[in-house]
């Protein structure tokens, strides 16, 4: 085959068939003929030919294309491109975002709900069954409003009204410095008018920096109220709630101090009845056990009882933004280094999300534009079937 | 890879090297495929336009500037194709200007006849094969470069469209 090619090649060269072999020579006639047959341009036709090259295929003036007309095409189909990418976007934003649960678990029973007039908050209640947790900042809020939601009915314990919720809040408030000692003695005075207590307290108003924390004890039962007065003494930074149902706790508790207690009944009664010192030697170790675990479920209950009838409140003064309360000039540096870095790190996520959607956005383009390619090329080619 | 200077004292100037060298080869290549003169005309118009406006586009490393030349007069001649979707015969047999005998020219035209009834039974990869390697005048180098196969693929069609031809001529 190679043979019969290099022949054809040289006979096209030359111009002529000499092979000694008659079937390649026959191919380089043929080869000879078919270049030989090829169609010629007219005169008239290679002369309009030659003027437009020596012209540089100028084109009248209305029919030139205007320079931003060839990127028509694949502006478009980068702008189509945007819009189906946009449109997944948003589609999975918005259904990550339903799925969102402020209120940690179902709201069941008793709740205690924040309603912050002031920034619009929304209303947090209590999981049944379970913790559940609600942050929400106030800023700027000068009163937390606490409304009670009705119970449900639902939840844990079916249709029970006497559930035990352990409740907790945290309130972080902000005032001037020269304040913040007002505002101290006024938490403790709230607490003491509620019947509270306070388990622990610290406050400094230094060159240090300025600051606070109170660990309160606040009856359940005026929780609402206490946290109001308390949320009015300042502005509210950030305030969260949570709410545990240790109904099953408790219950359990009750029923085996009171399957103990009757179990020692039992045994008193067996004890009376008694034949034999080694029967009633029996009885009295066990009746010891009992006894024991009586006492355990007793201080259980107690415990219980406490964490339920009095809820955790801890509260923390902070010096307002800006007022630090420390010496001017370290302190407006550090703060400028702290905005300094507040500001690059909002920037570089800026270029990641920027990043984030550019890239996916462009390697779908080339994508396309490869896949555009091969497809153009395909359909030329079946032009020829 | 470095783009051809085709840009010299005057702007054309590279360019017009390369139409003088190629235009009778691309017309005749363009005119074999589409069977139509008229239509061959317009479509060599269109390539060689096509080329002067990417002339700056070419590079070397890609290949022979007729292989680059040739592949642009391709596409503009397979979407003519696509676009009329049927197969004009030429409208005018091309000139004879070879002085023969009149026995001779007799005999020459019967083969002629043969050889033209033979490519009709080509299909159409074969026939551009042919045109190319034939009408356009190109290496097989070049052809491979035009049609992005091997040059020994190549080599391998153009035997077997040939001696299919040779063998429907002897029919």
């Amino acid at each position: 085959m190679t043979d019969a090619l290099t022949a054809i090649d040289e006979a096209l060269d030359t111009g002529v068939a000499a092979d000694d072999d008659p079937l390649t020579r026959e191919l380089q006639e043929l080869a000879l003929m078919l270049r030989d047959d090829a169609p010629q341009a007219t005169p008239e036709f290679r002369e309009r030919m030659d003027w437009r090259v020596e012209s540089g295929f100028q084109r009248p003036r209305g029919s030139r294309r205007a320079w931003w007309q060839p990127l028509l095409q694949p502006a478009a189909a980068l702008a189509v491109t945007g819009a189906v990418v946009l449109v997944v976007a948003l589609a999975a934003g918005g259904r990550s975002g339903s799925g969102r649960d402020d209120s940690g678990g179902s709201s069941a029973g008793p709740a205690l709900a924040a309603d912050d007039s002031g920034g619009g908050g929304r209303g947090a209640a209590e999981a049944g069954g379970g913790a559940g947790e609600v942050s929400k900042s106030a800023s700027g809020a000068d009163q937390s409003a606490i409304t009670v939601v009705p119970p449900s009915g639902g939840g844990f314990e079916p249709g029970r009204s006497d559930r035990k919720i352990e409740r907790s809040v945290a309130l972080e408030l902000e005032m001037p410095v020269d304040e913040m000692s007002r505002v101290a003695d006024q938490v403790t005075a709230v607490t003491n008018r509620y019947g509270g207590f306070v388990l622990n307290s610290s406050l400094s108003t230094g060159d240090d920096g300025a600051g606070g924390d109170f660990d309160l004890r606040i009856p359940s039962n005026r929780l609402r109220s206490a946290v109001r007065d308390i949320s009015a003494l300042a502005d509210v930074r950030t305030q969260s709630q949570t709410g545990r149902d240790v109904t099953r706790e408790h219950v359990t508790a009750k029923d085996r101090l009171r399957a103990a207690r009757a179990e020692r009944r039992s045994l008193l009664r067996r004890l009376e009845a008694a034949t034999t010192d080694e029967e009633a030697e029996a009885i009295r170790r066990r009746l010891d056990l009992v006894a024991g675990e009586i006492n355990g479920l007793r201080a259980q209950l107690r415990d219980l009882r406490l964490r339920t009838d009095y809820s955790v409140v801890t509260v923390t003064l902070a010096a307002k933004d800006g007022d630090s309360g420390g010496a001017g000039g370290g302190g407006s540096f550090d703060d400028a280094l702290g905005d300094a870095g507040i500001l690059l790190v909002a920037v570089a996520g800026w270029i990641v999300r920027a990043l984030a959607v550019a890239l996916p956005l462009g390697l779908l383009a080339l994508a396309g534009w490869g896949l555009g390619r091969v497809a153009r090329r395909r359909r030329r080619e079946s032009a020829l079937a | 890879m470095e783009a051809v200077p085709l840009t010299g004292t005057a702007p054309t100037e590279g360019f017009t090297e390369l139409y003088e060298r190629t235009f009778p080869r691309v017309y005749a290549y363009v005119a074999s495929l589409l069977r139509d003169r008229s239509a061959a005309e317009d479509v060599t118009a269109q390539a060689f336009e096509r080329a002067y406006r990417k002339r700056r586009s070419y590079r070397s490393g890609r290949g022979s500037m007729d292989a680059w030349l040739f592949g642009i007069a391709r596409n503009a001649a397979l979407d003519e194709l696509r676009r009329r979707k049927r197969r004009a015969v030429l409208e005018v047999d091309p000139e004879d200007t070879d002085a023969r005998a009149p026995e001779d020219h007799a005999e020459l035209a019967v083969r002629r006849e043969a050889v033209r009834a033979a490519l009709a039974s080509l299909d159409g990869q074969e026939r551009d094969l042919i045109a190319l390697k034939f009408a356009g005048g190109l290496s097989n180098g070049e052809i491979a470069r035009v049609l992005r196969m091997s040059e020994s693929n190549v080599g391998t069609r153009l035997h077997r469209t040939i001696t299919k031809l040779r063998e429907a001529c002897n029919d």
